[in-house]
Formats: C-alpha cells, sequence, structure tokens
C-alpha cells in the first residue's frame, strides 16, 4: 500500500517545527521592530523561534486536535486500529492512543537516542584514546559531551517511559491508560523537544556539560536557549506521563489486585512517576529562569556587587534548583531497571520473588530519601558546611534499602532452577554492574573522599555504571523478554548470547577503566591530559571497550529487525511466566483482554501446584 | 554436591568463596585505583578512608557475586522439569539486611565525619594566600601583595586559600593535595592544607568553565622555607621594579 | 508547566466510546484523581518560586505598592466565591445563575490580572509609574518571575472558565454531568490558594530594602 507522506503524523509535525521555527523568529523581529529595538537579538529572536517550532510541531501533527475540538464540545470517539486505508505500519508514525502504539513509539525512540548519544561518545572517546588533541577543537570537544550527556540521558527518560507504557496496563489487565490522549501528547512532545536538543550543534551548542552551571551557561553560544527549551519540553512529557501512570495504577487495577498483588514491576513505576510528577518541575523553572536571565537579563544567577552588596542572584541557586530534580532523576532512571530484575528474576528461577512487600516498599523508600540527597552533587560547591555533613548522612542511607532489594534478589535465586536465556544473562548482568555502580556510590558520599574524587572520572565510572547496571541492561533484558509478545516471534539467541557476551565484559573494562585513571587524576570535561599522570593505557581501554558495546548494540539492532520476520512463532508463553499479559495471545491484540480479568491469587507462586493468580472471565488460552 | 537448598555445607562453602573473593578483589580494586603520591599531611586521612572504602566494596560485592555465581551453579535448572522451591520470604533474614547494612552505614557516617574535621581543621598559624580564578588563568596574592599566576609555597606549613572567581566558577585542584574546592563568583571559599612535600605539581581547574577549561592548569612549586622566601622578595623586587618604571 | 487542557479531558468524556466497560463515574474518579495529581506537581513549580524568593531575598523584601497587593489579593479571594457560586449553579442545573457568576469570576480575574500587569509591572506608565524592572536587580526579577507563573495561571483559568461557559450555553452540561466546570473551578480555586502563599511572601514577609 502507498502512503501519502503528509498523512504521517511525523511529517506533518515536522513541515509544522520548521515552518513554526521561522515565524516564531519572524515574529520575535516584528515585535521587537514596533518596540524600536534592534530587530536581530539571537537570544530572544531563538528562544521564540524554538518555542513556536515546538508549539507548531503538536498542533500540525495533530497531538492536541481532540482537545481543540472538546473546546467546542466536538465528541471524538477513540479510534482502533490503523488509520483506515493505511498499511499497520503507518500507525507508528502517527498519532495513535493505544498504549501498546505508544510504548513502541517511546522505545524505537529511546534506541535512536540512545545510539545517537553513544555515537558522540565514541566520538569524543576517539579524542581521548591518547594525550594531545588530535581532530576535535577545545570548543568542539565541550560541544560534544555535553550533547552526548543529555542525548543520553533522553533516550533513558524515554526508554524508561516505554516500559511503563507498554506494560503496565498489560500487566494490571487494564484497557488502557487512564488517559490515552495525555499519553500520545505526552510522547509526541518528546518529538520536537529531541530535535532541538540535536539542533543546537548547529547554534555553537552549549559547553557546560548537561548540568549547566551558571555564570557559565549565561555566557556560551546560543545553543543553551535549545538546550533549556528541549529539557524543558521533554521534562513536561515526564510529567504528563507520570500523572497518567500514577493514576493508571491507583484506579485501574481489576477485581482483587491489592496494591501488594501487583506484579512488582507497577510498584517500580508507581515509585519513579511519584519522583517524575514532582521534582520534575524544579528543573523546569530552573532551566526557565536560565532562558529569561539570557535573553531579558533577570539576574537569578549572576551576581552584581553594588557596594560590596551582592543586588544580583546566586550561582548557587541553579545548583540547588537542579539537583533537586537531578538527583531524584537517577532513581527515575534506575527504578524502572530495577523493577524489570525484579520481574524477571522469579520466571527464571521458577520461584516466588523472595520478600515481595520489601522490594516494594524499598523502591518507594529509595524515591523519598532521594529527595533529601540533592547536595551531594554540591560538597565542594561553597555551600555551608553543616549542609556537607546533612548531607552525607542522608546519602548513605539509600544503601539501606538498595540493598534490600540485592539480597532479596539472592533469596529468589537461592533454591531456583536457574535457566538462561539472554533476557536472563541481561538481569544478572545488570545486577553484577549496578553492584559496582552503587557501591562506588558511598565512596562519593563521604565528604572526605568525595573532596579528592568530585569532578574526576571516578564519578564518570560511577556513573556509567549506575545506569548501565539501573537501565541499559534492563531494558535490553526487558526488550527480549517481551519480544515475543511484541512480535509474536522469538528474537535469535545465539546474537542475543554474543550480544551479551561481548557488551558486559566490554563495559567492565570501561567502567572500571574510567575509575582507574579518575583515581589517577583525570579530571572530568577536558579535551586533553597530561601523559605524566600515567592514564594513557587505561584512557586507550576504555576507548577500545567503548566500541565493543557498540558493536554489541548493533548486533541487537540486526537482531530485532531480522527476527521479526524471520523468527520462530513464539507461542503465547514461551517464557511459562504468570503474569496477566503472558496469558493472552502474541502478539497483544489491539484491546488486549477480551473481557476483564480477576486476580485470584499471588503474582509469583511459581511452584506451588495448583495456584493461579488471575482467572479470565472469557475461555482463557492453555 | 549438596542440592537442598538449606544445607549447611552450602552456607560454610559460600563463606571461604566469599571470603577468598573479598581478598582478591580488594587486591585487585587498590591495583587497578592507585592514588598519587600525597603531598600534604591531610591526604593521610583522605586515602585512608579510600582504601577503607574499597575493602567495603570488595566485602559487598564478593558476598553478592559469589552467592549469586554460585546460584547459577548449584541451582541450574539442568534435566530437572520441576519448579523451584516455594518459599516467599523470611522477616528475620530482611530485617537483618536492613539493620546490619544500617549499622555500617552509621559507622561509616561517624568516620565520615570525624575524617571530614580532621581535614578541614584550620590552625592559628595559617600562611593566607588569596586565589582568583578566571578564564582561565589564576593569580595567587601573597600577604604582602605579591602576585604571581604561578603557586609557590613553603614546605611543612599550614596554608589557606581564601578564594573568589571573576567570571565563571573554577575549582582549585592539586591532585596531590587531594581536598578540592570550589571558586564561586560573588562567594568567598577557602581550604586549608599543610604542605609536607616539595616538589613541582599542577593546580588543575577542575569545573567546567568554558573553552580552555582543559588548559586551565599552572604549575605548582613546594619549596624549603628559604626558597620560598627568597622567591616572594625576588617577585618584590620584580613587581615593584615594574611599577617604579610606568 | 500549564496544560489547562487537560483538565478539559472529562468535558466530553461522555462521547468517550473507547472505554468498553467505562462509566461516567469510572471517568469522573479518574479526572478528578488526574487533576490532583496535576495540582501536586504544580504545588512543586510554585514551591521552586518560592524557594527561588527565599534563597535570593532572604529576610528582604522589594518596596512594592501595599495598596495594589492588598486590592488585587482581595479581588482574587472575592473571584473564588464567586466561582463557588457559579459551580453549585451547575449542580443545581441553575443555568442563569452559573452564567452570571463564571463571568462575575472572569471579570474579577481579568481586574487582578489587569492589577498585576499595569501596576505592580508597571507595563503602561502612562497610567501608572512602576517601580521595578525585570532586568533591574534580583527584586524585580524574582517579582516578575513570580506574579508572572502565577498571572499565566490566572489567565489561562479565565481561558478555561470561557470554554465551560461557552460549552454551558449550548446545553452541555447537566447536573449530573458538569466535570468540565468542577475542574475549572478547583483549577481557580487552587490559583487562589497559591496566591495566598505569594502575597505574604511578595508584600509582607521581611524588611522592605531601599
Ligand atoms: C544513557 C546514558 C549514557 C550512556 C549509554 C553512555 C555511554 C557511553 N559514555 Fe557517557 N555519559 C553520560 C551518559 C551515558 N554515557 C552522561 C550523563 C555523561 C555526563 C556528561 C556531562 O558531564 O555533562 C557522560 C559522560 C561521559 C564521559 C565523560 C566526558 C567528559 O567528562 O569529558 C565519557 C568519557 O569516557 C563517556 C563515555 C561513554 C562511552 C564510551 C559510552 C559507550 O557505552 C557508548 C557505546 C555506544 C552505545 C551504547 C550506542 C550504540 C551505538 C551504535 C549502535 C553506533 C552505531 C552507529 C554508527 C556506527 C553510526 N561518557
Ligand atoms: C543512574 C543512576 C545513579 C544511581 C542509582 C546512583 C546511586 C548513588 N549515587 Fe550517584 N551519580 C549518578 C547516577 C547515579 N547514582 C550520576 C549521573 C552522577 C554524576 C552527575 C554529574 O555530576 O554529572 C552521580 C554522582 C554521585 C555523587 C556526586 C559525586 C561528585 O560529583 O562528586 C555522589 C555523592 O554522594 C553519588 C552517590 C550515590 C549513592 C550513594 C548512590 C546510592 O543510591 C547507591 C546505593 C547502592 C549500593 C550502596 C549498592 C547495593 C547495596 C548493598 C549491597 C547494601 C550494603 C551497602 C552498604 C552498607 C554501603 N553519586
Ligand atoms: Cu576554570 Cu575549568
Ligand atoms: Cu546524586
Amino acid at each position: 500500500m502507498s502512503v501519502r507522506l503528509t498523512s504521517l503524523a511525523l511529517v506533518r509535525g515536522l513541515i509544522g517545527y520548521f515552518v513554526g521555527f521561522a515565524a516564531g523568529m519572524l515574529l520575535v523581529m516584528a515585535a521587537r521592530l514596533m518596540l524600536g529595538m534592534e530587530a536581530w537579538e539571537q537570544e530572544a529572536v531563538y528562544v521564540g523561534g524554538i518555542v513556536l517550532a515546538i508549539l507548531s510541531f503538536l498542533l500540525a501533527s495533530g497531538a492536541m486536535t481532540d482537545w481543540l475540538k472538546w473546546t467546542r464540545g466536538i465528541a471524538t470517539p477513540m479510534r482502533h486500529g490503523p488509520p483506515p486505508g493505511q498499511p499497520s505500519w503507518a500507525r507508528y508514525f502517527g498519532i495513535d492512543y493505544n498504549h501498546k502504539v505508544i510504548g513502541i513509539q517511546y522505545g524505537v525512540t529511546a534506541l535512536l537516542l540512545l545510539m545517537v548519544g553513544g555515537t558522540l561518545a565514541l566520538i569524543f572517546r576517539v579524542e581521548l584514546a591518547e594525550p594531545s588533541l588530535s581532530f576535535m577543537s577545545l570548543d568542539s570537544y565541550n560541544v560534544v559531551f555535553s550533547l552526548h550527556g543529555w542525548v543520553a540521558l533522553a533516550s533513558i527518560l524515554l526508554g524508561v517511559g516505554a516500559m511503563a507504557n507498554y506494560l503496565v496496563p498489560l500487566m494490571i489487565g487494564a484497557e488502557d491508560m487512564a488517559f490515552p490522549r495525555l499519553n500520545a501528547f505526552a510522547y509526541w512532545i518528546n518529538v520536537p523537544a529531541a530535535l532541538t536538543l540535536m539542533l543546537a550543534i548547529f547554534v555553537g551548542g552549549w559547553d557546560s556539560g548537561w548540568t549547566a552551571y551558571p555564570p557559565l551557561s549565561l555566557r556560551g553560544a546560543v545553543g543553551y536557549q535549545f538546550m533549556f527549551w528541549a529539557i524543558f519540553g521533554i521534562g513536561l512529557s515526564s510529567i504528563l506521563g507520570s500523572l497518567n501512570l500514577i493514576a493508571t495504577i491507583l484506579l485501574m487495577r481489576p477485581k482483587g489486585m491489592a496494591l501488594f498483588r501487583m506484579p512488582i514491576f507497577c510498584w517500580a513505576v508507581l515509585a519513579t512517576s511519584l519522583i517524575q510528577l514532582t521534582a520534575t518541575q524544579f528543573i523546569g523553572i530552573d532551566f526557565l529562569m536560565m532562558s529569561f536571565e539570557r535573553s531579558l537579563g533577570m539576574p537569578f544567577f549572576n551576581p552584581i556587587m553594588v557596594e560590596g552588596v551582592n543586588m544580583g542572584g546566586q550561582p548557587l541557586l541553579h545548583q540547588h534548583l537542579f539537583w533537586f530534580y537531578s538527583h531524584p532523576a537517577v532513581y527515575v532512571f534506575v527504578l524502572p531497571g530495577l523493577g524489570i530484575i525484579s520481574e524477571l528474576l522469579p520466571v527464571f528461577a521458577r520461584k516466588p520473588l523472595f520478600g515481595y512487600r520489601w522490594i516494594a516498599l524499598s523502591s518507594l523508600a529509595i524515591a523519598l530519601v532521594g529527595f533529601l540527597v540533592w547536595g551531594h552533587h554540591m560538597f565542594t560547591s561553597g555551600y555551608g558546611e553543616y549542609l556537607r555533613v546533612a548531607f552525607m548522612i542522608s546519602t548513605l542511607l539509600v544503601a539501606v534499602p538498595t540493598g534490600v532489594k540485592f539480597f532479596s534478589w539472592l533469596g529468589t535465586l537461592w533454591g531456583g532452577r536457574l535457566t538462561f536465556p539472554t533476557p536472563m544473562l541481561f538481569t544478572l548482568g545488570a545486577i553484577s554492574v549496578f553492584l559496582i555502580g552503587g557501591l562506588s556510590g558511598p565512596v562519593l558520599a563521604t565528604v572526605t573522599t568525595d573532596l579528592y574524587l568530585h569532578d574526576t572520572y571516578f564519578v564518570v565510572g560511577h556513573f556509567h555504571a549506575t545506569i548501565f547496571g539501573g537501565f541499559v541492561f534492563p531494558f535490553f533484558a526487558a526488550i527480549y523478554y517481551w519480544y515475543p509478545k511484541i512480535t509474536g516471534r522469538m528474537y535469535n539467541e545465539t546474537l542475543g548470547k554474543w550480544h551479551f557476551w561481548i557488551m558486559t565484559p566490554a563495559f567492565w573494562v570501561m567502567s572500571i577503566g574510567q575509575m582507574s585513571v579518575g583515581v589517577l587524576g583525570m579530571r572530568r570535561h577536558i579535551a586533553d591530559y597530561d601523559p605524566a599522570l600515567q592514564i594513557a593505557t587505561g584512557q586507550l581501554w576504555v576507548t577500545i571497550a567503548g566500541f565493543f558495546i557498540a558493536f554489541s548494540v548493533l548486533l541487537m539492532i540486526y537482531n530485532l529487525f531480522s527476527s521479526a520476520e524471520i523468527g520462530a512463532l513464539a507461542g503465547n508463553n514461551p517464557w511459562r511466566s504468570r503474569s496477566p499479559e503472558w496469558q493472552i495471545p502474541s502478539p497483544a491484540p489491539e484491546h488486549s483482554y477480551a473481557s476483564p480479568i480477576r486476580v485470584v491469587g499471588e503474582p509469583y507462586d511459581y511452584g506451588l501446584a495448583g495456584s493461579q493468580y488471575i482467572a479470565m472471565a472469557g475461555a482463557g488460552d492453555d | 554436591m549438596p542440592k537442598s537448598s538449606t544445607d549447611k555445607r552450602h552456607f560454610i562453602i559460600v563463606g571461604v568463596l566469599v571470603v577468598a573473593t573479598t581478598v582478591v578483589m580488594g587486591l585487585l580494586l587498590n591495583g587497578v585505583l592507585p592514588l598519587p603520591e600525597a603531598g600534604v599531611t591531610q591526604a593521610s586521612t583522605v586515602d585512608w578512608l579510600f582504601r577503607l572504602h574499597m575493602w567495603l566494596i570488595a566485602i559487598l560485592f564478593a558476598l553478592v557475586v559469589v552467592l549469586m555465581v554460585y546460584s547459577f551453579y548449584i541451582f541450574r535448572r539442568g534435566k530437572r522439569t520441576d519448579d523451584g522451591e516455594h518459599f516467599e520470604g523470611n522477616t528475620t533474614l530482611e530485617i537483618a539486611w536492613t539493620v546490619i547494612p544500617l549499622v555500617v552505614v552509621v559507622i561509616f557516617t561517624f568516620i565520615g565525619i570525624q575524617t571530614l574535621n580532621e581535614i578541614t581543621a584550620s590552625p592559628a598559624d595559617q600562611l593566607v594566600v588569596k586565589v582568583d580564578g578566571r578564564q582561565w588563568s589564576w593569580l595567587f596574592e601573597y600577604p604582602d601583595g605579591t602576585q604571581s599566576d604561578e603557586l609557590v609555597v613553603p614546605v611543612n606549613t599550614n596554608l589557606r586559600m581564601e578564594m573568589t572567581a571573576s567570571d565563571v566558577i573554577h575549582s582549585f585542584w592539586v591532585p596531590e593535595w587531594r581536598i578540592k574546592q570550589d571558586l564561586v563568583p560573588g562567594l568567598t571559599t577557602h581550604v586549608n592544607f599543610t604542605t609536607d612535600l616539595e616538589g613541582e605539581f599542577e593546580l588543575m581547574c577542575n569545573q567546567a568553565c568554558g573553552r580552555s577549561h582543559t588548559d586551565m592548569v599552572t604549575p605548582v612549586r613546594v619549596v624549603s622555607e628559604q626558597e620560598f622566601t627568597a622567591w616572594l622578595h625576588q617577585q618584590m623586587v620584580a613587581q615593584g621594579r615594574q611599577t617604579a618604571s610606568k | 508547566m500549564a496544560v489547562a487542557t487537560k483538565s478539559l479531558h472529562g468535558a466530553v468524556a461522555a462521547h468517550d466510546d473507547h472505554a468498553g466497560h467505562e462509566d461516567y463515574a469510572t471517568r469522573l474518579r479518574l479526572n478528578r484523581l488526574g487533576m490532583w495529581l496535576f495540582f501536586i506537581s504544580e504545588a512543586f513549580l510554585f514551591g521552586a518560586l518560592l524557594a527561588t524568593r527565599f534563597y535570593l531575598w532572604g529576610d528582604t523584601r522589594p518596596e512594592l505598592d501595599q495598596m495594589v497587593g492588598l486590592i488585587v489579593t482581595s479581588v482574587l479571594l472575592l473571584s473564588s466565591a464567586s466561582m463557588y457560586v457559579a459551580d453549585t449553579a451547575a449542580e443545581h442545573g441553575q443555568w442563569r445563575v452559573f452564567s452570571v457568576a463564571a463571568w462575575t469570576t472572569m471579570i474579577l480575574g481579568l481586574v487582578f490580572f489587569l492589577g498585576v500587569v499595569i501596576f505592580e509591572w508597571g507595563l503602561f506608565p502612562q497610567i501608572y509609574e512602576g517601580h521595578l524592572t525585570p532586568w533591574g536587580d534580583k527584586y524585580g526579577a524574582v517579582v516578575f518571575a513570580m506574579t508572572g507563573m502565577h498571572a499565566l495561571h490566572v489567565l489561562s483559568g479565565i481561558v478555561l472558565i470561557f470554554i465551560m461557559w461557552r460549552l454551558a450555553r449550548k446545553k452541555h452540561f447537566t447536573p449530573e454531568k458538569h466535570w468540565g466546570i468542577e475542574a475549572a473551578a478547583i483549577y481557580w480555586h487552587y490559583v487562589d490558594l497559591v496566591w495566598i502563599f505569594f502575597y505574604p511572601a511578595l508584600y509582607l514577609i521581611g524588611t522592605a530594602h531601599h
């Protein structure tokens, strides 16, 4: 079937984006002329362009059409299935309200961003492979690593959205999310936002890293504005998406599914969403203020000394606002991943999840304590000395609920009947990698040692290990595990194992390598280093390992594409899981559950003869 | 090999393996994570705590990974077709592995506070150097008004850096001196340390500060008391002559 | 990050055939929860602004026109009362009362908005000479940030009430099914509540800086 390009929301949105961009810029210039100012002032003009571009994308793509109709009292019935007269793939490029479609949209976008972000890392890693500057300049290095940080983090936020959107309604037997239109909107705003983020590079990018500390971030190229508004958009998506997930989990569970009888992943999503719903506002308003300080000169962050008194802003204010979001955000990155680990272990151990309640509540505990620790990123910042001690204590406390998870996982494995297909391998890889990442946390949390390690590659090693262990590995595990449910076919197991066995050792080399050069004196954010530090060998290893990781990820991408065509038919429940989504056909049908389900038992009663988790009203499978 | 999950022999084997792995891991970690030479008295405190942390990591890593890998081997499904044993949890165990890490954390908090007080202590007889960071150079000012763009300090002396920045945030770091502190526009921050090793080191800016952050490095020379006095004198003469000739 | 449109969701939820087994009561419960979650989220937005105010100003504040502050605050509180009347009227199907009360609220809201823009912002110096600029110092910056963000919410509230008024005129609501009006009403009360925190933070707490 042929498809008219402009019938695709993505294409319409992109056209709208660029038209809106031009219109926004012209509008600001016209307004400036009318106010008697010079037309061109890049900060204000570009901001006008960006804001109107994002808005136009959303309007042109149709992500807001239904709402606009509502304001005029026009009914908008729900449409199911692919749009009429179009092939089924077309719906993935359109505004679709089905949470499974939206989940896939999130997932594919996340993988794309991961590839872009990873490629950026490979570029600057080549520069770092040996001392002295080779093909990059100091400026381009700054811009590229900064972009790497935010693109990779955006990919995580979308990946988390992918898992939550696809799985939560399926796992609780709901028809869809509580607010399907809001769900689509929350996905689609990421597209113009991510585009804006990457366009920054064409106007000089930004050179401060993802943390954007002022006053530096008030001085650099106009790329900063692109980044602020892009992150604002992605943040808005986080807020709306999490609102939807919380409402869905709290009110749309079937009969009999008490909170403590949900699949454990839903607990992780609930905890995650509480963070996203609230803390995200801080980075949103922080970046807005930053944007306004740049374009209007409102002094929030830049000090203005008048006779020894500061009449302007304060640089540290940004650090507080930023980390109040960005620390809890790191738990947004990992809690869903840890939920995936808890979800998969019982299936491949054929045993109940050890200490279900403890694991469920530890997610909440991590999320809540996570709100009290932001200052551990600021030990060297010059804030009050007493704060250092307070933040050290609260930070170390997070180790306790995290430990509960680890030990409960061990309890789940002990006495099981373990098998090791690819998803299980990635789960176990995740545990070991997250362990080393997590354990390197307390070294940073103790002020004494952090004063040495802050902003060295030890920190870089710490967070790549936590991010890979808490997000990348579990995300890959989830992709392999639910692949049969999504496509109806099995991925290629041999390729999957190759992926794992290349990526895991490579990752260890990369992360330990980073920590090692960091302890020897490698600072963050530098394009060149002194060979006298004796870190050249370590740096080379890190670079090589990065390429191995990239290669293994390519294997996965190939596997996912090729198996969709030629993979063996998987059947409804290849893993013999008890979870509701596996009791329905594969691929999951348009309306997941033909009739409402009822929960009649515990979710993880593997090994208990005759036990049942859910009952289907109609004739069930097997 | 015992197959039952509650067989005591498992725990003996695991115990032995954990101890062995801890030792190997600890040595490995301390091997791949070597700290540079120490140049201040405070460094021994930092290094001691860092090593202690490495051993804590070794223990916990060994504990978790040994139990995990051991399970792979003992509890792999193999030819069996039945499901695993049915137990859903154990409250005593859960409480134990909540309380024990809590105790460890409290101990480390305590050590953390103690050591922090040690390394930040500010004795009375300090030589105060004013530091100004700007894109992308350093300026040091000594009590007698001498200014310099490299840092020269006497050995075996209590030093205090009074720091601020003129444009964006920078950060003061000499790896051999361990301690690090940001320089913030509009604020005065400080850092205290006691030199105990003569030699040439490098002061590196440790906060992204724009294009030449990479190159915002300046030599640090720790010299004997006499050399320091001589240097100061020489600087004063040089700078005095400069102003005179203007 | 205001998304006023979101709260419209329920306005036509009755037409939403998506839910095979979803009735109006279920939809209403979801909508209400969604609205409250949105408020929790927004509380952090306004909280961040308050934190900024206390971080930068400490126990000082700018010299603002106390009279203006008192008047706009009273107007806004009054508008909450009229919105309450509107909501109750809708509940009882008294559409004339609803219409009058909704318009009263919108007008009072507009008075508040213009009061801030004309007087506190001094946008029209011909009418009133303002005493702060956003780019002057930390006082101007924070005053404009806080009142600006709040004014944005007031404005979106007025738009929301206007949309509901139009829908009501088209007989879109019934006493049983008027979620859209309820949403607009609690949104309006919420925006008022925020001002109750902002007003003292801007006008009352701390010593005035000269
Ligand atoms: C999801 C998060 C994520 C991921 C996956 C990565 C992946 C990698 N990161 Fe990154 N990193 C961050 C998040 C992440 N990073 C953040 C937040 C920062 C901080 C930035 C800041 O300070 O502001 C950072 C900073 C950072 C630094 C410090 C830079 C500096 O301070 O100067 C370094 C240096 O070694 C580094 C290296 C790498 C490497 C080698 C990889 C490798 O794993 C990459 C391997 C590649 C992939 C996983 C993608 C797959 C790629 C392909 C399939 C390529 C195919 C395409 C083509 C061939 C065209 N990262
Ligand atoms: C993605 C996720 C993620 C996660 C989960 C964590 C988890 C933790 N992080 Fe990390 N961190 C980052 C991502 C993450 N971090 C990033 C991106 C940065 C850099 C930002 C930047 O500057 O660009 C950073 C930086 C960072 C710093 C600042 C360093 C610096 O800049 O100087 C600190 C300091 O305290 C810290 C601490 C911790 C701690 C204590 C944990 C804890 O949550 C870890 C808890 C887990 C364990 C401890 C392991 C398991 C527990 C047990 C087996 C029980 C027993 C344990 C004990 C008794 C100790 N992190
Ligand atoms: Cu100065 Cu980096
Ligand atoms: Cu943190």
